[in-house]
């Protein structure tokens, strides 16, 4: 295998991994193969695939403007890789949309219900019309192989070749308003975007950088082909493209700098919060590196320094569309965002895809300057390896490519299907509780009710109390393991089973508070034991004099909660009367829970309703037993 | 705004969090009791519940909504008018329109639209102000469902006018400002309240400026900026092309490009 065919065994192999995770998305939705969440609408596949893809593809109209509008013939050679990189590009960003947009066989919408006030709409036309401005923009080149020798075909050719002007100046009009208008698409959320990328100026700032991306992107696409397909670099149109990169991102960093001053935002960069470390990266490696990299000739010409400004810029330019798209948007806290793998390798995969169908088509087309490609010393004596009549392959090429490219592709589809996430397979669930552990899991803080309330748990003392009660296996069993599914740990109250039911004649939180608070717990529960109520110290323990006419321990504790006994008590006497002295208002709940609770600040609980009763009745401290 | 453009008054300190308005708005729009876990943002909010009451101290509640923006960004970022604001008053949603974009969940200053994240037929879900029932002159399940009178129907203007007296009537319970009159360029849903309610926005001082109006700025130059751009660079091409005729007057008739 040369390396050609390692490089296409690897893509296959991320195309074949999408395949099964495209099937996921399409039948159990976003939620089942992404992280997106509610505050999180735009995730990896818009800020990556879609903002940064069109970025990539700005190569295109740069180039198409350098060669055919100021006629730069010196860069002829890198216009139908740079038209082609482009085609695939946008491609790329319409797989990926077809994976983001949550109905994406309704993506023709756009073009009939018209919304000339979204950002997101002129967007839309302009990636579709550009799309097929670079179709026929390349067309020729396909027309150009030897299947397409047909009459229709070559009038086609020539009515291409003739439109080639109008098409390129039309592909420059396009660009220019969509690349910039993906800036413009994020002025509407100003309260969300942090103030180092929020700015007026979004639009330009785009459309800037996305010259500086293009021309880097062909550089990097013309060093890959050349390491691909084993044909000397262009030294010295490269270099002609990183001196003119160098000025555009010269002129970028200006305005970018420029805006922050003038907005009066540079202080955020002295801020030292993670979004300032995230501004000074991205602008280094963005801009400033590979600028300086570029000034010197003798350093564009050199092949190693010329890769790494242009991985540098490129990478950079990806990380500002998705800093701008994602990570310097503001989401409620808590709720971070990091994309699942499914969402990485459905990105990869897509690259892949485009990856796959630039290497056949410069396997097929004339894609490269044929006077730069080095001569292939061709055995006149070789059998053929494609014989065009009876389209056969003949000999063992094919075969010799196909099985471990084809080996690759089974066994990705395989390993994706085996390792997906649960969530992709079964039936969507509950998560757990949100439990955070303390240092060493002595004490969980437990999440029960999701109110962002936590309750302390003391795992440690529960571990202890169960170990030497029930022996080491058995005590971690009481809790886990306890036939619950996916073994969930015992909900507290499976114990605790009246912990919080204040009865109507036992007030818990009112015995605590009287007792000292929660170091109290171990008048009435007696250290080591559970605290339940059949192991607790019965009333009598105090309380002398209460039941002198009962056996003690026969007492029945679990009783309706305070809530349902109040509730049941007087409501359904409250709905009746309501109907039938016709006073509505007997059946509400503000009718107790009023309105006068609320100066001093009292919560809608037990205490604080109106009651019929006068508070006086209710006993006021212990001593009044 | 017309005047027939309805509107929705909560007034936080009448509210006794007895989420009666979310139990209504379950019960009629037939949304599941016990929602599918579905990423839940803490406030409440989601596919699955359109309202929601937010405990922001132990005796303060707040009912969280689409705040029916006068100006709505949500409206003004779809990319094929699946949202608009009807002259009733709601921001409606066609969802028969809706391609799933989300660009109205990133724009919204609110926070409020949500997603479907779990079906493969996935729909943007929010309060719709009962758009129906109020086209037929009735008021929303929510209010109808308030027993406090915390939050009230009506037109906006006769809100504005209740919400007016009640400040001017208790200076000292309220703080002077009405949620929503002008925020973001005026909202339907309004707020009165005695706790700050700058948690309920993605930024606690959004100002009174309608967001439309951030990318309309933009938008409005892209046909002068395209004939422009076409007009320079179909200028260029033409000058630098018959400099070169004129040059090589003996080359005339080779191929041009390519």
């Amino acid at each position: 295998m040369n390396r050609r065919d390692v490089v296409k065994a690897i893509l296959w192999s991320f195309v074949g991994a999408t395949a099964v995770i495209a099937f996921v998305r399409f039948t159990k939705g976003l939620g089942a193969v992404t992280a997106l969440t509610d505050t999180t609408p735009w995730g990896i596949w818009v800020a990556f695939d879609v903002m940064a893809g069109v970025a990539l593809a700005a190569g295109g109209f740069v180039v198409a403007a350098c060669v055919y509008i100021f006629h730069l013939e010196k860069y002829k050679p890198i216009v139908r890789p740079a038209v082609l990189t482009a085609f695939l590009g946008y491609g790329a960003v319409i797989a990926g949309l077809m994976f983001d947009l949550g109905l994406p066989w309704r993506i023709w919408h756009a073009t009939i219900y018209w919304q000339h006030h979204s950002v997101l709409f002129e967007v839309a036309w302009c990636v579709m019309l550009y799309f097929h401005v670079l179709a026929l923009e390349f067309a020729p080149v396909v027309l150009e192989h030897s299947v397409f020798q047909r009459p229709l075909f070559q009038r086609i050719y020539r009515i291409l070749k003739k439109a080639t002007i109008p098409l390129v100046i039309l592909g420059i009009v396009l660009s220019t308003l969509h690349q910039s208008s993906l800036g413009s698409l994020f002025l509407i959320v100003p309260f969300r975007l942090h103030a180092l990328w929020y700015s007026p100026l979004l639009p330009l700032l785009f459309f800037v950088s996305a010259i500086g991306l293009g021309l880097m992107m062909v550089t990097l696409e013309s060093l890959i082909s050349a390491w691909l397909f084993q044909h000397p670099v262009h030294k010295d149109l490269l270099s002609g493209l990183g001196k003119a990169a160098s000025y555009v991102l010269c002129t970028y960093f200006l305005i970018r700098v420029g805006d922050l001053y003038q907005r009066g935002q540079l202080g955020f960069l002295l801020e030292g919060s993670w979004q300032s470390a995230v501004f000074v990266i991205e602008i280094l490696i963005s801009t400033v590196i590979p600028a300086v990299l570029l000034m010197k000739r003798k350093w564009r010409e050199n092949t190693a320094l010329l890769t790494t400004a242009a991985v540098l810029t490129v990478s950079g330019m990806i990380m500002y569309r998705i800093d701008v798209g994602l990570v310097a948007i503001a989401r409620v806290p808590g709720m971070a965002y990091f994309p699942a793998w499914t969402e990485i390798v459905v990105s990869l995969g897509i690259v892949s895809g485009a990856g796959l169908i630039f290497i056949f088509c410069a396997e097929h087309l004339a894609l490269f300057d044929p006077t730069h490609m080095p001569e292939i010393k061709a055995n006149p004596y070789a059998k053929p390896v494609f014989d065009p009549v009876s389209k056969t392959w003949l000999g063992d090429r094919p075969q010799q490519i196909v099985r471990p490219v084809s080996l690759a592709f089974v066994l990705a589809v395989a390993v994706t299907a085996a390792v997906l996430p649960t969530k992709a397979t079964s039936e969507y669930e509950r998560p757990p509780t949100p439990v955070q552990g303390a240092v060493g899991w002595d004490v969980l803080r437990i999440d029960g009710n999701r109110m962002l309330e936590y309750t302390l748990f003391p795992h440690a003392d529960h571990i202890k109390l169960f170990t030497e009660k029930y022996g080491e296996r058995e005590g971690c069993v009481r809790c886990h393991h306890m036939s619950k599914p996916k073994d969930g740990p015992t909900s507290c109250w499976e114990c605790h089973s009246d912990m919080y039911l204040p009865t109507s004649i036992f007030n818990h939180d009112r015995h605590r508070d009287r007792l000292g608070g929660t170091e109290s717990c171990v008048q009435c529960h007696p250290a080591g034991d559970s605290k339940q109520t059949d192991t607790v110290r019965k009333c009598d323990w105090c309380h002398k004099d209460m039941f002198q006419n009962q056996e003690s321990g026969t007492f029945n504790y679990i009783a309706p909660s305070y809530i349902r006994a109040m509730h049941g008590t007087c409501t359904p006497c409250h709905m009746e009367q309501a109907t039938e002295v016709n006073r509505e208002d007997l059946a509400n709940c503000a009718t107790c829970h009023t309105e006068s609770a609320y100066p001093k600040g009292r919560p809608m609980l037990s205490e604080n309703v109106d009651r019929a009763i006068p508070l006086k009745w209710y006993p006021q401290s212990l001593s009044e037993f | 705004m017309s005047t027939e453009s309805k509107g929705i008054l909560t007034d936080v300190t009448k509210c006794i969090g007895c989420n009666e308005c979310t139990k209504a708005c379950v019960k009629n729009y037939n949304l599941p009791e016990t929602p599918p876990y579905t990423q839940e943002t803490g406030d409440g909010l989601s596919a699955y519940r359109y309202t929601s009451i937010i405990r922001v101290s132990a005796n303060r509640f707040v009912r969280k909504q689409c705040r029916h923006c006068l100006e709505p960004a949500c409206a003004s970022a779809c990319i094929v008018g699946a949202l608009h604001k009807t002259p009733e008053g709601a921001v409606h949603y066609d969802e028969s329109k809706c391609i799933g974009c989300r660009y109205c969940m990133l724009a919204c200053p609110y926070g409020i639209p949500r997603y479907e994240w779990h079906t493969a037929t996935p729909y943007v879900r929010k309060c719709s102000m009962c758009y129906e029932r109020i086209s037929e002159g009735k008021i929303p399940h929510c209010v109808e469902a308030c027993p406090k009178e915390a939050t009230i129907f009506g037109t906006r203007e006769e809100l504005l006018e209740i919400a007016k007296e009640r400040l001017d009537e208790n200076p000292r319970l309220y703080l002077q400002h009405i949620d929503g009159e002008k925020d973001v360029g005026g909202t339907s849903v309004l707020y009165v309240s005695d706790v700050p309610l700058d948690f309920i926005g993605w930024k606690k001082e959004m100002g009174t400026k309608p967001l439309p109006a951030l990318t309309w700025g933009a938008l409005s130059k892209v046909p002068g900026l395209a004939l422009g751009v076409g007009a320079v660079m179909g200028g260029t091409y033409w000058i630098i092309e018959r400099r070169n005729k004129l040059m090589n007057t003996n080359k005339r008739g080779e191929d041009d490009h390519e």
